[in-house]
């Protein structure tokens, strides 16, 4: 498990992080949203040992991370721009990092290169961005490490290949103790394979929280009533979020329970009634607009 | 897997990544060492005499152990600080970027390792080239006999001295790298501490030389104007001082071939050390974000400004002030020291902001710098500390040494070993050897000089300048002007030295300047010659008298006797008998080696009242007292130093009669005689010179002056 707690990283005058509090579980995969300098890439550098927190602390299995060597032994960090050595090949970049981490699986390695079709002789200077990105997945994979940290990794990414690197992903939760942390700017992106979001902005965590408990316990519904009373009536025992009324339908998002929802509803009659599924992006936008941001304006 | 096998591993891997960087250096030392060695022995093979003549190696195998692994060391350092530099700034040049450091800083491994593994990767990427060129050169030399088995040591020596200058280079280098955070600035980093010692140490002296009028530097190591009390915290003075060739003060200095100093390796050992550490330290301490920043310590800034725009302002400042005329000189180092200062403290801030907007800021610094820099104008120029008026109190003095400049004995040269000649100057062999105790007038002379305060003015000339009274009148004046360096050893073990200008026109100047001249320890302390430590054997005697030079030879004896019948005579002699009588001859101790004749002594002057000197060179074959008559001359040629200067020698006038060529004869003196105590006398003419030509060869080569008082009615006036 990892435990950040008010962890601050100032440059010069600016706060990258302030006063961040984040608990990543073991075995889920996190994804840390933000815009572009909301503090993503300095928090995942703290973490991975790069940079030392101001104040604060960050613990890895409950132990500090920088200068930690046995610590970092369970991190792979993949940051946003990738080094590789000057006419490195593939396969020197796994020797590299194969000197450094005992449980660098070799063959596996040589395995998935097959896979994702990355010769493993090519200069990796002659690579395009999308397959350096999937190089230093495959690379981040095969360390066999607890951890795995990726600053925007799927950016540059084709939709095939973004879909493949998720099944790795789930093979890898699904075979051992695994957990990625993914930090990116695209709701979209982490939609379908995060466990847990924490978002950031200006350096702060606005929020935390495991997805499906948000898609759970936030819904979308679209509603007629016979007439204005029942209306009134049935929406007063919503706890909506945020409603609309387009001539006679409603759309409303209310937290609670899909059922609990239907059965206040549906006991006054509606002529019309549905649920229907919010997207990560609309749970955020409506979760953090009930924190007083607008999130549209830090998101998109 | 140990820690241990990760940190070879990572050395490996260092070099393997850095591949280019042994392979420039290995080609770097091939042209250098076999190339040159190879050349070097051709060369000899072909033209041994030029080695003889110039280093005074008789053997091929003696010349590569004490030249090619020994003096040339000199010459090789540049190119390990070059292989020095290189690996330094390719070495660590990863922490000016972030996505190197967002690599090597996650991955697990401290950074100590990384540091560490680095380190030594750069010393191997040196040293495993270097010592497989060194042991090739070896092979080549032995293949071509010019290799013994005692030049196994030399060879050593040779290679831990060259991995010594390549650490403590080296080190620096890093420690620039880690201090910075960007490319350019790591390089211009590098070559300031490289440096910096040298330029602030050639500052001081320019500043010293240039505002004291009372400013000398003596010592066994002064070079390019460096004292030996140099601050060699930067490698080049170390370098400079490990290299410089001492002036060899005494016998056994002087025997030995110089190549280096060795025992100043322990220094370079240490320097190493330190600033390895002290880089390692610099390291620990650097955050990882300092990547890209020109300067990676936000605290160093300031101090980095400071030391660099004082210095380099003063340094622009000096040269200003020595390419613009005399008269204007001082205006246009405040004008070149306000200026450079400026564009210094623009340029310092456009550097560390990257940005042009930047000279607006720090302005509190920009007057802390403009105070400082004023400072040490203002104590420098209006030598606010004393420096010129310090005379030390008879209570802190333990001795004095006292060297009168231009007045003999001159600048000695040794043959004290198989390599040759050894160079004494006048200057250092007194300071070093004289001890003055009990004379009152040598602190006397001291006072009046520095209340005095007399100093040369110079003029800048232009057509004309000559008529200009103020001009006759300063010329005049100082026509009398001489230089006379003071060495106070003082109670508390330092020695300060002064060099005072005199007015030798002046009489209570001259008899206090005879007081000093006629003392005994100052005779016996102004040359080697009467010093039983210097224990010349010499070849021959080179006798001059007015008209005729001869080389006697002596047996050991025969020069035993004759140099202590001189030194009895020498310290007999008194200032008076030097400004106002006429010499008879001169005689110089010489070697010889090869056909290569080297005096030893220079002319030492024989006075008239030197009778048993006298004797005994008549006795050992040569008439100090023989005079020429007009029969033995064909002609003599008069010129005049105007005729030189301007119109060529078409107004030289030739005398081919006897009874005007006697007239002329019996009133010259050889430039042989008068030299050495010119300035001390009235008694020559200078205005002429006077070329005399003997029917028969008799070994003078040298003009004539007129004396004064005899200068014949027929010679034109001037």
């Amino acid at each position: 498990m990892i435990t950040a707690a008010n962890v601050k990283k100032h440059f010069g005058e600016i706060a990258a992080v302030n006063d961040v509090t984040v608990t990543i579980r073991n075995g889920e995969v996190f994804g840390l949203i933000g815009t572009n300098g909301a503090g993503k890439s300095t928090f995942l550098r703290m973490v991975s040992g790069v940079l030392k927190p101001d104040s604060g602390t960050i613990l890895v299995d409950e132990r500090p991370v920088y200068e930690n060597p046995k610590v970092k032994a369970d991190i792979f960090y993949i940051s946003d721009d990738q080094y590789f050595l000057p006419n490195a090949t593939p396969k020197d970049m796994a020797g590299f990092y194969r000197d450094y981490y005992v449980s660098f699986d070799m063959v596996r390695f040589e395995d998935m290169l097959g896979s994702f079709q990355l010769e493993p002789d090519r200069k990796i200077n002659t690579f395009s961005k999308g397959m350096k990105k999937q190089l230093s997945v495959l690379l981040g994979i095969c360390a066999n490490t607890r951890y795995l940290f990726c600053d925007e990794t799927f950016d540059g990414l084709d939709p095939v290949m973004r879909q493949a690197v998720k099944s790795v992903f789930a093979g890898e939760l699904a075979g051992r103790d695994f957990t990625p942390v993914i930090a990116s700017h695209n709701l979209r992106e982490l939609e379908d394979i995060c466990d847990c979001v924490g978002i950031l902005h200006q350096g702060g965590v606005l929020m935390q929280k495991d997805l499906e408990e948000m898609k759970l316990n936030i819904h979308n519904i679209q509603c007629v009533f016979q007439n204005t009373q029942e209306e009134q009536a049935a929406l007063g025992l919503l706890e909506i979020v945020k409603a609309e009324r387009r001539g006679t339908l409603n759309i409303i998002t209310a937290r609670g329970s899909e059922r609990e929802i239907m059965g206040k509803i549906n006991s006054f009659s509606p002529v019309f009634a549905e649920i229907l599924p919010l997207t990560l992006e609309e749970i955020f936008i409506s979760e953090t607009e009930v924190v007083g941001y607008d999130i549209k304006k830090l998101i998109f | 897997m140990t820690s241990r096998n990760l940190f070879f591993k990572m050395v490996r891997q260092d070099i393997r990544r850095r591949m280019w960087c042994p392979v420039l250096i290995a080609i770097a030392y091939f042209l250098c060492l076999e190339v040159r060695l190879l050349m070097e022995i051709d060369r000899y093979g072909k033209e041994a005499g030029r080695y003889f003549y110039d280093r005074g190696f008789y053997d091929i195998a003696v010349f590569v152990r004490e030249y090619f692994f020994g003096r040339d060391a000199a010459m090789m350092s540049i190119v390990t600080c070059a292989a020095a530099f290189l690996c330094g700034i390719s070495g660590y040049a990863y922490l000016h970027s972030r996505t190197q450091l967002d690599t090597y800083h996650s991955l697990p491994v401290s950074r100590k390792q990384i540091f560490w593994s680095r380190y030594v990767s750069g010393i191997l990427q040196f040293f495993l080239p270097f010592v497989i060129h060194m042991l090739i050169c070896a092979g080549i030399a032995a293949g071509r006999d010019a290799f013994f088995i005692e030049t196994v040591p030399v060879l050593v020596s040779y290679i831990v001295l060259h991995l010594l200058i390549f650490a403590v280079s080296y080190a620096v280098t890093v420690s620039a790298v880690v201090l910075t955070g960007n490319i350019i600035v790591s390089i211009l980093g590098a070559a300031v501490l490289l440096a910096y010692s040298t330029v602030v140490d050639v500052l001081a002296n320019l500043l010293s030389d240039r505002f004291f009028d009372t400013y000398i530097v003596y010592g066994n190591r002064t070079y390019a104007g460096i004292s030996e009390k140099i601050w060699c915290f930067s490698p080049l003075s170390m370098l400079l001082k490990l290299f410089s060739r001492p002036n060899s003060l005494t016998m056994e200095e002087a025997k030995e071939f110089y190549k280096y100093d060795a025992s100043y390796m322990w220094v370079l050992a240490a320097a190493a050390v330190a600033y390895s550490l002290a880089a390692y330290f610099l390291y620990l301490k650097r955050a990882t974000e300092a990547a890209g920043r020109p300067i990676a310590f936000g605290a160093a800034e300031p101090v980095i400004k400071t030391m660099i725009v004082i210095p380099v302002s003063f340094l622009a400042a000096v040269f200003l002030g020595m390419i613009s005329p005399e008269s204007a000189s001082g205006s246009w180092f405040l004008f070149g020291l306000a200026f450079s200062f400026v564009v210094l403290c623009i340029l310092m801030e456009i550097i560390f902001r990257l940005d042009i907007r930047g000279i607006f800021m720090h302005k509190k610094q920009f007057l802390f710098n403009a105070a400082c820099t004023a400072l040490i104008y203002i104590v420098f120029r209006y030598d606010v500390l004393g420096y010129d008026l310090y005379v030390p109190a008879d209570q802190q003095l333990q001795s004095c040494a006292v060297s009168i400049h231009d007045l003999m004995p001159l600048p000695q040269r040794a043959d004290v070993s198989e390599f040759g000649s050894h160079y004494l100057g006048e200057g250092e062999y007194r300071m070093a050897h004289m001890e003055m105790q009990g004379n009152p007038s040598v602190m006397e002379l001291a006072r009046k000089a520095a209340k005095e305060q007399l100093t040369y003015r110079y003029f800048d000339h232009y057509e004309g300048i000559e008529t200009v009274p103020e001009y006759i009148e300063t010329m005049n004046r100082q026509k009398y002007y001489e230089p006379v360096s003071f060495g106070y050893k003082l109670q508390n073990g330092k020695t300060v030295y002064r060099k005072y200008i005199i007015d030798i026109a002046d009489p209570e100047t001259i008899r206090l300047l005879a007081d000093i001249f006629e003392d005994p320890e100052y005779k016996l302390g102004s040359t080697p010659l009467f010093d039983a430590d210097w224990d010349i054997a010499f070849d021959c005697v080179r006798c001059e008298n007015n008209f005729k030079a001869a080389k006697i030879d002596l047996t050991p004896e025969m020069q035993a006797e004759l140099v202590e019948t001189y030194r009895k005579e020498y310290m007999e002699l008194t200032l008076d008998t030097v400004m106002h009588k006429i010499p008879v001859g001169t005689i110089d101790f010489r070697t010889e080696r090869d056909h290569v004749s080297s005096s030893y002594s220079d002319e030492m002057i024989v006075y008239p009242q030197f009778t048993g000197t006298i004797a005994l060179l008549r006795e050992y074959g040569f008439d100090m007292e023989e005079k020429l008559t007009a029969e033995d001359v064909g002609s003599v040629i008069l010129r005049t130093h105007a005729s030189h200067a301007s119109e060529g020698e078409n107004d030289a006038v030739e005398y081919t009669d006897k009874e005007q060529i006697q007239q002329i004869l019996d009133s010259i003196v050889s430039d042989g005689l008068v030299n050495p105590v010119i300035r001390f006398t009235d008694l020559y003419d200078e205005r002429y010179d006077i070329d005399v030509q003997y029917n028969a060869e008799n070994g003078i080569k040298y003009y004539y002056r007129f004396l004064r008082s005899k200068l014949p009615d027929f010679v034109p006036a001037f």
